[in-house]
């Protein structure tokens, strides 16, 4: 569903010069499977997902979206992905209800088909008691579950959720983690990125680690910890991590000699 | 080709068109959004509705203060000028300033003319006086207070007391008669003409008081009635006809008809009303609807949504367009009510005339005008609410854009402004003028102008709309990262990441430093000269020091490659010999469009004169040492600096149009003069699109050196009398200047558009991955980047 191949994304810093938030990074996403993608904060998850959902254009590299080109074809992908990030926000003057069925319109869906599938999402979500409350007077959590439903309103076959249980409280947190399970359940194709090791672990089938715009491994949770002969995630996470450091700080070093 | 790969190239090609529907759609959601918005209700509904009735109020109020405020007035030295202290001089005065009140005691008694004042020492008449009626209009309200001038001058120096009861605001106007004006006394009179002493009369007032400043209004126009009525008399006393004061009378006929009269004041003022709030209702929901949504983070969530960039502006562009009308129209919709209100009220109205509403029919075509006005100014505040971060940032930048379009719309306002041929061409001007000559019913001269105004306006217009849409297609615009700027770190990076050409950024800067070095240049030039070397130093000195220094400067301290940034690329022969064709073809048509621009932008005949000696001393140089001066030297250094560097940084990033453009008017606005700006704006785009084509610095040099050389050598080639020649260049026998035979003219013209056609062909298998531009734009991986944030940890 998902094929990312060298994706590659730079950006001109004032400080940093030419800087590649996303360095060659591959992966496969398959129907009915939930990837993890999980790094620190600056790792350069949202941008890979951002450019997932055709908000970014990659400089180098290939992603595919059920067959789609993300830089070619970004209207036919955006048809078929729903997005959540934390920075999809939903407008502060509709309420619940018209966001939603905004969003539908826009996926050119009819009347009749919109209705019933508003009612059922907003059934499943439960959603009912605040479908006319403005989006400016909505509690975080309210405010995610729109979001959810505005991604899922025209029943895409992939679904990304980056950072979406960003300060949510764990009651809503975990009702999301549900819904996303259920998503999975019923054959989507799911890419969620967290900082938050126990949702990875919980939550995903595979999952990949991603630092300084690089995926340092991947697998499912069994590979990793068999291959880093770690048994505690969090341990692997950091070693991980800091191996990736020590080596970029030996090449760097070893550069220098050799420039002397 | 199959029926299916035709349908799938049909459906390819309608995959990227925006769908009516999804237009609306978003149209009807940024509407409602807006409305349901209290602050955008406010300003666009109710402010108008209540700004311009408060407004009018307030101006009723001031025309009732100044009309019925009473004001104060002393007249010092009242036995010379009042009728009854010089009654023992015969034949007093046929009317005196003063006359006493009548019923003095009882007007005192019911109204204390000046309570508060203090009867000032050693005066002991304060008798009540007033000004006859025959001197002024006796709506208005003045208070009198005279005093013997003999008796106040025993406390003090009048002109002193004057002054103090002015300053004190004792008094609004204070009259001064010190000395006896003999008006009413032939010797006195007498005696003052033979020692040339003219009686003077001291009005004493206060710039800074409004009360005082109308007090001495009606005070001198009270004096000038006495004058002109003692002249009189004085002249019917010597026997002199009175009617020889006023052999003939003037009478206005005004033969516009009843509808010009009234629209001539409206079609100037509510145009320039709409327009501004036009621009200002457009820009407001045009930065809530972009920069603001950036900020709220709900843009994202609209960009990831299937509709296409595409719908997203055109959706927005017709919102923004709405409120601008909407708001245009409610402020001269309520002006419109108000002032026609308040005129009748007041009674005044252009030209003294009382003013009922304009006509309504025709300010039926300004509502049609701003239609496409209002489209332009909301595509403009769209394009640049974009490249706002968030909606305060969003505010600063409506300042610039009002400084931009701000002039366009005086422009008409100025007095002499009419619409022909030059001023149609000017952008929201040319509509502007359209609409007066509308309104005023000249519908025939309206008609002649109205392809070109329209012309005009739809270029105007795409351009806005291509450049709103390319803002929304740009990451940099639209996720562009909000920290920091810095000054250190700028320069750090400018010089770090040196590219192989100029990057747009640095190319805009290059062109603002040499236009801004150019102006000040031009400044410093305080007299022109008057030998040939002191105008090859005029010319050489800017044209070295000002364009090609900073040019080359800014080529190797910032560019990696001198060669790529300055496009100094080789082309083929075949280019070549297109060029050649050319560059000599192209100076006919060159002449032409500057002889039509002359025409439609006469030059004025001081700047005609001040060329004059310019020209005479570049007749009498040598030929060679001219040709280098005016050909050579320009076409290297202009066309290094605008075809090379700039247009190299300007042209990457995929943005042909932008570097042809701002090239282009870059270069125009180098030559100074309006006219010579004008034709060099258009052989700037023709110049732009060879190099773009070429991808090279070297054509445009040659055909800027042919066509320079060439202007200033068509004399010298004429004079030359060679055979064959007088076919091709005739000499205008009144002023003596060259011109190209017409035929020749249309001879250039039909192997100046082979040769481009040639050139395109020519030009369009050239690689376009190898070259220049897509070199610099493409990355040079020369080492594996590092983060330098890691270093942190070594």
């Amino acid at each position: 569903m998902i094929h990312v191949q060298h994706l590659t994304k730079t950006y001109e810093d004032l400080r940093r010069g030419r800087f590649r938030a996303v360095d060659h990074v591959s992966f496969t996403v398959r129907p009915g499977e939930i990837f993890g993608l999980l790094g620190p904060n600056g790792a350069g998850k949202t941008t890979v997902l951002r450019i997932l959902s055709t908000v970014l254009r990659p400089t180098s590299g290939i992603a595919t979206i059920d067959g789609y080109d993300v830089a070619h074809e970004p209207a036919e992908v955006r048809r078929r992905i729903g997005f959540v990030s934390n920075n999809t926000a939903i407008y502060d003057r509709m309420t619940a209800w018209e966001m939603v069925e905004y969003f539908g319109r826009l996926h050119g869906m009819s009347t009749t088909s919109l209705n019933s599938r508003l009612e059922k999402l907003f059934d499943q979500l439960r959603m009912h008691e605040f479908r006319d409350v403005p989006g400016g007077k909505m509690s975080t959590g309210m405010r995610q579950k729109v979001s959810i439903a505005r991604a899922l309103v025209h029943d895409p076959p992939v679904l990304i959720f980056d950072e979406a249980t960003l300060g949510l409280d764990v009651l809503v947190a975990r009702n999301l983690l549900g819904v996303i399970r259920d998503l999975r359940n019923a054959g989507k194709c799911l890419i969620f990125s967290t900082h938050i090791m126990s949702e990875v672990e919980r939550l995903c089938d595979r999952i990949a680690i991603m630092h300084q715009g690089r995926i340092l491994d991947s697998g499912t949770l069994g590979e990793l910890t068999a291959r880093h002969q770690q048994t505690d995630f969090e341990e692997l996470f950091f070693t991980l991590l800091s191996e990736h450091e020590n080596d970029t700080h030996t090449m760097d070093s070893n550069e220098r000699e050799l420039a002397k | 080709m199959n029926q299916s790969t035709i349908q799938k190239r049909k459906a390819a090609m309608q995959k990227d068109r925006p769908r009516l529907s999804a237009i609306a759609l978003i149209y009807t959601r940024e509407m409602r959004d807006q409305l349901r918005d209290r602050r955008t209700l406010f300003t666009i509904a109710v402010l108008p509705m209540l700004l311009y009735p408060m407004v009018g109020m307030l101006l009723l109020q001031i025309a009732q203060f100044t009309r019925q405020q009473p004001i104060s007035v002393c007249v010092i030295g009242a036995e010379h000028v009042s009728g009854e202290s010089t009654n023992d001089i015969r034949h007093a005065f046929s009317s005196p300033l003063l006359i006493v009140n009548a019923n003095s005691d009882e007007a005192s008694a019911t109204e204390p003319a000046v309570p508060q004042r203090s009867k000032p020492l050693g005066v002991s008449d304060s008798r009540s006086y007033r000004f006859p009626d025959e001197l002024w209009d006796s709506s208005f309200n003045v208070e009198v207070v005279a005093y013997n001038a003999s008796e106040l001058a025993r406390a003090g120096d009048l002109k002193t007391r004057a002054q103090d009861w002015v300053r004190d605001q004792i008094f609004d106007c204070v009259v001064c008669i010190d000395t006896p004006l003999g008006l009413g006394d032939v010797n006195i009179f007498n005696e003052l003409k033979a020692t040339d002493n003219i009686a003077s009369i001291g009005v004493y007032y206060n710039v800074g008081s409004d009360q005082s400043m109308v007090a001495k209004d009606r005070m001198v126009s009270i004096l000038n009635h006495w004058r002109g009525t003692w002249v009189r008399s004085r002249l019917s006393d010597v026997g002199v006809e009175l009617t020889l004061l006023d052999p003939f009378q003037i009478k206005d006929c005004d033969i516009a008809p009843e509808r010009t009269r009234e629209a001539a004041f409206w079609s100037k003022l509510l145009p320039f009303i709409m327009l501004v709030w036009a621009m200002t209702g457009a820009f407001y929901p045009a930065i809530d609807l972009v920069a603001g949504e950036k900020e709220r983070g709900t843009l994202e969530t609209l960009l990831c949504s299937p509709a296409l960039r595409g719908e997203i502006v055109w959706g927005k562009l017709g919102a923004v367009m709405s409120f601008s009308m909407m708001t245009a129209i409610l402020n001269a919709s309520s002006m419109l009510v108000t002032s026609s209100f308040v005129f009748k009220q007041i009674g005044i109205g252009p030209a003294g005339s009382s003013m009922g509403a304009p006509p309504l029919i025709p300010m039926l075509w300004l509502l049609v005008a701003l239609v496409p006005l209002s489209a332009l100014f909301s595509a403009l505040a769209l394009a640049v609410a974009a490249m706002a971060r968030s909606s305060k940032e969003g505010q600063y930048y409506l300042m610039p854009l009002m400084m931009v379009t701000l002039p366009l719309v005086l422009l008409p306002m100025l007095p002499g402004t009419t619409l022909n041929l030059g001023t149609s061409l000017i952008p929201v001007t040319g509509m502007f003028l359209l609409v007066r000559s509308l309104v005023e019913g000249q519908h025939l001269e309206a008609l002649t102008f109205l392809p070109m105004v329209a012309v005009v306006t739809t270029a105007c217009l795409c351009l806005a709309t291509r450049w709103a849409k390319r803002q929304f297609e740009s990451e940099a615009v639209l996720f562009g990262d909000g920290d920091q700027w810095e000054l250190g770190a700028w320069m750090r990076h400018l010089w770090r990441d040196r590219q192989r050409a100029a990057t747009p950024t640095v190319a805009y800067g290059c062109g603002a430093l040499i236009l801004v070095s150019l102006f000040f240049g031009k400044l410093a030039v305080t007299e022109m000269p008057d030998s040939f070397n002191g105008i090859a130093k005029l010319v050489f000195m800017p044209q070295f020091g000002l364009i090609l220094a900073p040019t080359l400067l800014m080529a190797t301290m910032m560019t990696t490659s001198l060669r790529t940034s300055l496009r100094l690329t080789l082309v083929n022969w075949r280019v070549w010999s297109l060029v050649c064709i050319l560059a000599v073809m192209l100076h006919p048509l060159y002449m032409m469009l500057a002889g039509w621009i002359t025409e439609m932008y006469p030059l004025s005949s001081a700047a005609i004169e001040a060329m004059r000696p310019f020209g005479e001393h570049i007749a009498g140089a040598p030929w060679l040492s001219v040709i280098l001066l005016m050909a050579v030297v320009p076409a290297i250094c202009e066309e290094l600096a605008f075809r090379g560097f700039i247009f190299g940084g300007l042209v990457r990033n995929n943005s042909p149009v932008r570097a042809v453009l701002v090239t282009a008017f870059m270069f125009g606005i180098s030559h100074g003069v309006l006219q010579q700006s004008i034709s060099a704006t258009f052989m700037g785009v023709l110049l732009g699109w060879i190099a773009l084509r070429t991808g090279s610095v070297l054509p445009g040099i040659l055909i800027h050196f042919s066509n320079n050389a060439l202007s200033v050598s068509v004399n010298r080639i004429a004079e030359l009398n060679l055979p064959g020649l007088q076919n091709l260049i005739s000499v205008d026998a009144v002023t003596g200047a060259p011109a190209y035979h017409p035929i020749w003219t249309g001879c250039a013209l039909f192997v100046s558009i082979a040769c481009l056609v040639g050139l395109y062909r020519v030009t369009s298998n050239i690689d376009v991955l190898e070259s220049n531009d897509a070199l610099a734009d493409r990355m040079v991986p020369k080492e594996r980047v590092t983060d330098p944030s890691l270093k942190q940890y070594a």
